[in-house]
């Protein structure tokens, strides 16, 4: 099924680019390469191919961008960089420091695109004083994806705190449901600690552990007791988690084995394959806090540096293509997440995505947007890759919250 | 006439040398070139990228006092202990059966030689269904009524380790069995026989004639299973993705999640020097002996 609609995908292309009068080509490495993400990087590559541009496709699949990456760095050791390339996280910023990367402020000031995107992103897209990068979508990571039914069934509202979330368990297991699914990996267990990090401790609490690594609130009580929520999570979980894939763990959820997953919204692309409706069959709730908050997560693509005048402008067209807000909308529309720029229309998009809006929003304006630390987006790799050995290690042994902590802070400095 | 001669002398002499060079000249830098740029690397402050400056042995300090580290490095003398003791013993005892001249002995062979053709991510995957206790072993016995019956080794990190070995150990065992019934069919028959004569029991004639007797077959699969636990990466992917938590780390894994996933290029060159020492230390007193031993065969 997946195979033939790639196929014709990849056919329906063919004439279209055939018919395109061909300017040049633009090739680009990304990662993209399940059914919907194909699907919704078509529509970017047909905009550019009315713009007379072919798009060729260099995907490298894979690891989440870790093949990718490596790609890329045989591509620029040989002297062959692609066109574009896709980033996550702080990669734009570290290629960018390596002195590969076009500066792309002529074509911000004159679309005014610095001004269509909010302000906590340009610590992604901007290095130093140049942009570096378009983002083409946003994801909102820190969401709860429930059942319906189950929740009806068992009496359940949305939570508005961890102490709730935690407290439902007994009621959901009880009726026989597995309150929380979960895999064994450690970015998903890394997702729930960082929810819970800053949703008991607030968004400043989090800048400083996380983003600015400040060794007192890296050893400090609140740490303890974010580890402390998270023993009491563990508690939610089936023993037959190891070894299990996020997507089968949002699949529970959606066939009512299981009552709640934390996870993006890529999650949402799973239930609404099954035809599950928003609000009607799942609930998605932002992970319970008293201090609402936003964990961004940004796909953007960054371009490279080129003397050859047709490259040029076919990197001016794609990154045309790449920040309409036509694209952006019907994009974001079959990848699950919402537009990069904040000044497009939300009218045709479901429940979820009008919720992800109207929250980023107000965390734009109420200081609360954040970059998660999963993906990359609050510390670099070798740090957050800390977090998630601890955080990982203490889920599924007997550690002591202190024990956690203290390796924590010794792996972070070790790290530096 | 001489002259054609010492043409041809000259050609016999340099052919095998011109023809040997090329791949003398990859293995030089597909291999040794390499060894030493990783080895530079690892006593460089590379993150991202490669950077040639010297920090001494920062990275090795920085890599020993990582415990994930710690964690790969035990894990991997358990596996290789167990994973070779274990084959070792299988094999040998179904080879041993095997021998004893059974009807369908082709047909056993390979049965038991079989998983050898499949990748380690097929048995990897296999087996991590077969012991999730909600889908595999502990789910089939308990639902044939003994409810009791607890086999979460792969859950739990203190013993997800001995999952990995039992999965090894299935795919080996009958690659050391085939090894060792082709050195059991070398043996004079008449040797047993004249054993049998002087009174000595089955199994005395097995422990002290056939199985010292073995010793070649011993070291080729010591060897070849040491190659195989070393470079164990894709099994504890596709088994565990070294997990839970990070419980079944192998160097290997750590090795390329520092390089590649987390920017300490530096730190990841610094343990494949450590693996490479390690590797160095079984091998090179092995090909010693051996080769002094093939000198004075001579």
């Amino acid at each position: 099924m997946k195979l033939t609609t790639l196929l014709a995908a990849s056919i329906a292309f063919i004439p279209a680019v055939a018919m395109a009068e061909e300017k040049g080509k633009v090739e680009g490495i990304h990662h993209w390469v399940s059914e919907s993400e194909v699907n919704a990087l078509k529509v970017i590559t047909d905009k550019l191919a009315t713009k007379g541009y072919i798009w060729q496709d260099s995907a490298v699949g894979g690891l989440s961008g870790a093949n990718a990456l490596q790609a890329l760095r045989t591509r620029l050791a040989a002297g062959n960089p692609p066109t574009t390339m896709q980033f996550l996280g702080y990669e734009g910023l570290d290629w960018a420091k390596e002195g590969v990367l076009r500066s792309l402020n002529d074509l911000y000031v004159k679309n005014g695109w610095d001004k269509a995107l909010a302000p906590q992103l340009l610590a992604f897209v901007k290095s130093d004083d140049d942009y570096i990068s378009l983002p083409i979508n946003m994801h909102r990571q820190n969401w709860v994806w429930a059942n319906k039914a189950v929740f009806d069934k068992a009496g359940l509202a949305e939570p508005k705190s961890w102490d709730e979330l935690i407290a439902a368990g007994p009621k959901l297991k009880e009726a026989g449901v597995i309150p929380l699914a979960i895999g064994d990996e450690p970015w998903q267990i890394l997702e729930v600690f960082e929810a819970i990090l800053v949703d008991v401790n607030g968004p400043d609490f989090y800048e400083k552990a996380v983003i600015d690594l400040d060794e007192g609130a890296l050893s400090s009580e609140q740490m303890v007791d974010a580890f402390d929520k998270l023993r009491q999570v563990r508690g939610l979980v089936d023993d037959g988690f190891t070894g299990r894939d996020w997507a089968v763990a949002t699949g529970m959820v959606a066939s009512g084995k299981a009552a709640m997953q934390v996870m993006g919204d890529w999650a949402k692309g799973e239930f609404l394959a099954k035809g599950m409706k928003p609000g009607v069959d799942f609930l998605c709730f932002p992970t319970p806090t008293a201090t609402p908050n936003y964990k961004f997560v940004i796909d953007a693509f960054g371009v490279f540096k080129s003397d050859d005048p047709v490259v040029v402008a076919g990197q001016d067209a794609w990154a045309e293509s790449i920040m309409d807000p036509e694209v952006q909308t019907n994009f974001n529309k079959i990848k699950g997440s919402i537009p990069a720029r904040s000044d497009v229309p939300v009218d045709d998009f479901d429940d979820c995505a009008k919720r992800s809006f109207a929250d980023r929003e107000a965390a734009v304006a109420g200081g609360a947007m954040l970059g998660g630390l999963t993906e990359g987006f609050a510390a670099q790799p070798q740090f957050s890759g800390v977090y998630s050995d601890v955080v990982a290690k203490f889920f599924v042994t007997d550690m002591s919250s202190k024990d956690a902590v203290q390796s924590l802070v010794d792996g972070i400095n070790n790290a530096r | 006439m001489r002259s054609t001669l010492s043409m041809r002398d000259r050609l016999t002499h340099w052919l095998p040398r011109l023809v040997l060079s090329p791949s003398l000249v990859a293995v030089f830098i597909g291999v040794y070139l390499f060894i030493a740029w990783t080895g530079w690397i690892s006593l460089s402050s590379s993150k991202m990228v490669p950077k040639y400056d010297f920090v001494g042995l920062e990275q090795y300090i920085r890599l020993w006092a990582t415990p994930r580290w710690e964690t790969a490095v035990v894990n991997l003398f358990l596996f290789t202990v167990l994973f070779l003791a274990i084959t070792i013993a299988i094999g040998l005892l179904i080879a041993i059966l095997l021998d004893q001249r059974v009807r369908a002995e082709g047909f056993l062979r390979a049965v038991y030689l079989y998983p050898m053709a499949l990748s380690f991510i097929v048995t990897g995957t296999a087996w991590k269904w077969i012991l999730n206790p909600d889908l595999g072993v502990e789910k089939v016995v308990n639902d044939l009524g003994w409810s009791g019956f607890v086999f979460d080794w792969i859950t739990r990190p203190d013993t997800a380790i001995y999952c990995v070995v039992i999965a090894a150990v299935w795919q080996s065992t009958g690659f050391a069995m085939a090894i060792f019934l082709a050195g059991l069919r070398g043996i004079d028959t008449s040797i047993i026989k004249a054993a049998q004569i002087e009174g000595a029991g089955l199994p005395r004639i097995y422990m002290s004639i056939i199985v010292p007797m073995l010793r070649p077959a011993f070291l080729s699969v010591i060897v070849l299973l040491s190659y195989i636990s070393i470079k164990s990466f894709d099994l504890v992917l596709a088994l565990t993705n070294a997990g839970p938590g990070n419980a079944t780390e192998m160097p290997s894994t750590f090795m390329f999640s520092a390089t590649f996933r987390r920017n300490q290029m530096g730190v990841g060159a610094a343990s494949a020097m450590m693996m490479l020492m390690t590797v160095a230390a079984i091998i090179v007193p092995y090909l010693y002996s051996e080769l002094r031993e093939s000198r004075n065969e001579h």
